[in-house]
């Protein structure tokens, strides 16, 4: 998958970019800690650099034993811009709800429960995503702006209709974390898929970022 | 005195900002390894002044590591590289017998500062009779 | 000086708060709705003013904003109203108060650093008000008010799915005036016209919030009991029962007495779809209608 990409993003481009994702998503994690006071945590990143057409695949092989799910999708522009995707078992809605309406029953009592989970599920995407994108955007010296989240539910197999908004031959970049609640049993998947037009962007600014040091 | 430091994490691109914010000028001899298991023999070898250690890496993660490292050294000096500095992380690594943590992304100023300390630490425990 | 007249001409509430959510700016829009003047807020903690605000939700969604950068989106449809507004027109009378859609976001100074959190406030009670009046036409009968067929088949739909996610207990009853042809003939069909609203009052008055009613034929109607299990659902038809066979109604000085005739399921393991339960407590209707009337039957 790598090797037509080879001029666009090279090996070292990608142990830059490895490094950063590292940083990014362990200094995430931190700051979560002090937005939504639950302790999450974000494993390492998975990058992988892949052709769109190929991306319901990688889906699918990444969410098996998901079977029905909350899907979560935003947008974010900028020279760093792309997707982030929050994916989560659908069982879990209800213990998220538990876990964030707990100091806030007048609030949870007052809706349908489904209106809830859908409530909790954009906040906390959009928490999260806020979170390991705006992390990246800072060390990488750039901003972004985002649109407002969107949730369905679905299952595994249903990635398709994200992807046809893209072009087919277009080349993505797909950053993979599991994040867990500790303790809560709940845990999900992002994944952060970052389109073309910013993987140049990113090639220099990578180098830029490297380069910081020496100074 | 810090003569020699050892260089532990799996991302060869850390290890090389690594490289790139210790000062030069000291005449540190550096040496590197690329995972825990790695960093546990070379420690044995090189026997470094200090170790700076990455947290997350596979084949032995930079927790245990330490804790196999502070085992056969009571003595080693070892800092903490990591980008979550969550508290209960970091009372983790503490408990572990991490000398200090440094945040990543590394800022020079901060080295530079952990340099020192480590430097007055060697020099206390030298002065009051602790040899090896 | 333009870009300050901006701040007080739009049409869209404009607050600016500092990293501790006090505010800094409180433009006219929100001035003439809150009643609160800038001289008097500004300074001060938003929740000062605001003591609903200061919950864990807005919270989170502040310190996103403040910390990473993002934005926080409050749509109406999820959230109703963020700031306790009474609405301004006549059709926001539907309405507790103004139905608001929100956006916070940061604002950064000279060294890029978020300094301050916007958020902006739009009123869309008209809109919330005409998607609710065509909601309405949609779902109710013309006649009696309550929910007509189609709501009733989407909301059971909804309704079987979710307790069969979570394995809760869902009861169906199907109801059916005895005679009813018989007292139109008789009476007239205004008669029964009035016999069909006195009946939905007598139920409404005696189920419960959750509960949906609806209309599902001529003087068909269905009963959905959510959080319900059969043996619970068998109480509340046979009470049902009991209180139209006892009520009082009388028509142009004549006495009239009218039962109705129930059929009751609840959700089971293997049933495959809500028309499953539908079928069930259909064909119990049946059963209590060839079996005597004002009865109850479950299946």
């Amino acid at each position: 998958m790598n090797k037509d990409i080879g001029g666009l993003f090279s090996d070292e481009d990608k142990d830059i970019l490895q490094e950063v994702m590292n940083i990014a998503f362990g200094n995430a994690t931190a700051d979560l800690a002090e937005v939504i006071d639950i302790f999450v945590v974000l494993t390492v990143p998975q990058i992988q650099v892949m052709k769109i057409h190929d991306l319901p695949a990688y889906f699918e092989q990444n969410i098996h034993g998901f079977d029905r799910l909350w899907k979560l999708d935003q947008k974010f522009w900028g020279d760093f811009a792309g997707s982030g995707l929050l994916v989560f078992p659908e069982k879990t809605g209800k213990f998220l709800v538990e876990l964030f309406e707990a100091g806030d029953i007048s609030a949870a009592e007052s809706k349908p429960f489904d209106s809830l989970e859908k409530e909790i599920l954009l906040e906390l995407g959009n928490i999260l995503v806020g979170a390991c994108v705006g992390k990246i955007a800072e060390l990488l010296d750039t901003r972004v702006t985002y649109s407002p989240p969107v949730a369905s539910q679905g299952e595994s197999k249903d990635f398709s209709a994200l992807v046809e908004t893209f072009d087919q031959e277009q080349t993505a970049i797909t950053l993979k974390t599991v994040f867990e609640f500790e303790n809560q049993n709940i845990s999900g998947l992002l994944f952060l898929i970052t389109n073309q037009d910013s993987i140049k962007w990113l090639k220099k600014s990578l180098n830029n970022y490297l380069e910081s040091f020496d100074e | 005195m810090i003569k020699k430091i050892l260089i532990v994490d799996d991302s060869p691109i850390a290890r090389k900002i690594m490289r790139t914010c210790i000062p030069k000028d000291r005449g540190y001899e550096l040496l590197e390894a690329v995972n825990g298991k790695e960093g546990l023999e070379k420690h044995r070898t090189f026997k470094p002044d200090l170790t700076f250690m990455d947290l997350t890496m596979p084949e032995l993660d930079g927790y245990k590591a330490t804790e196999e490292i502070k085992k056969i050294d009571g003595n080693a000096v070892i800092v903490a590289a990591t980008a979550d500095i969550q508290s209960k992380s970091l009372e983790r690594i503490t408990a572990l017998g991490a000398f200090a943590v440094l945040k990543k992304p590394p800022q020079k100023s901060a080295i530079r500062e952990i340099l020192d300390q480590v430097e007055k630490h060697l020099a206390k425990n030298q002065k009051g009779g602790v040899d090896e | 000086m333009i870009y300050s007249q901006i701040f007080d001409m739009v049409n869209i509430g404009i607050a600016i708060l500092d990293r501790d959510c006090h505010v800094v700016k409180w433009n006219r829009w929100l001035e003439v709705r809150s009643k609160i003047s800038p001289g008097e807020i500004i300074g001060k903690s938003l929740f000062d003013f605001f003591p609903e605000l200061d919950k864990p939700w807005f919270h989170r969604n502040f310190k996103t904003v403040r910390n990473f950068g993002n934005f926080s989106f409050f749509s109406q449809k999820l959230h109703s109203y963020f700031f306790p507004f009474k609405a301004l027109n006549t059709l926001g009378s539907k309405f507790d108060y103004m139905q608001q859609s929100c956006t916070m976001g940061p604002l950064r100074n000279e060294n890029n650093a978020i300094e301050y959190v916007f958020i902006t406030i739009q009123d869309v009670t008209e809109i919330a008000a005409y998607e609710r009046k065509l909601i309405e036409l949609n779902t109710e009968d013309g006649l009696t008010g309550i929910y007509n067929r189609r709501y009733l088949e989407s909301k059971l739909e909804e309704e079987f799915l979710r307790h069969q996610r979570y394995s809760r207990p869902f009861s169906v009853i199907m109801m059916d005036i005895d005679f009813f042809k018989k007292i139109n003939d008789t009476y007239g069909h205004q008669c029964g016209d009035t016999v069909l609203q006195t009946l939905v009052k007598k139920i409404s008055s005696n189920i419960r919030k959750v509960d949906i009613f609806a209309r599902y034929g001529g003087e068909e109607f269905c009963l959905l009991l959510p959080e319900t299990t059969l043996e619970a659902a068998n109480l509340v038809a046979n009470n049902l029962r009991v209180i139209v066979e006892n009520s009082d109604f009388r028509y142009n000085d004549r006495d009239i007495r009218f039962t109705i005739s129930q059929g009751v399921s609840a959700l089971s393991e293997g049933d495959e779809s809500a028309q499953t339960l539908l079928r069930k407590a259909d064909s119990a209707l049946y059963e209590a209608k060839r079996t005597g009337r004002n009865k109850v039957v479950s299946h």
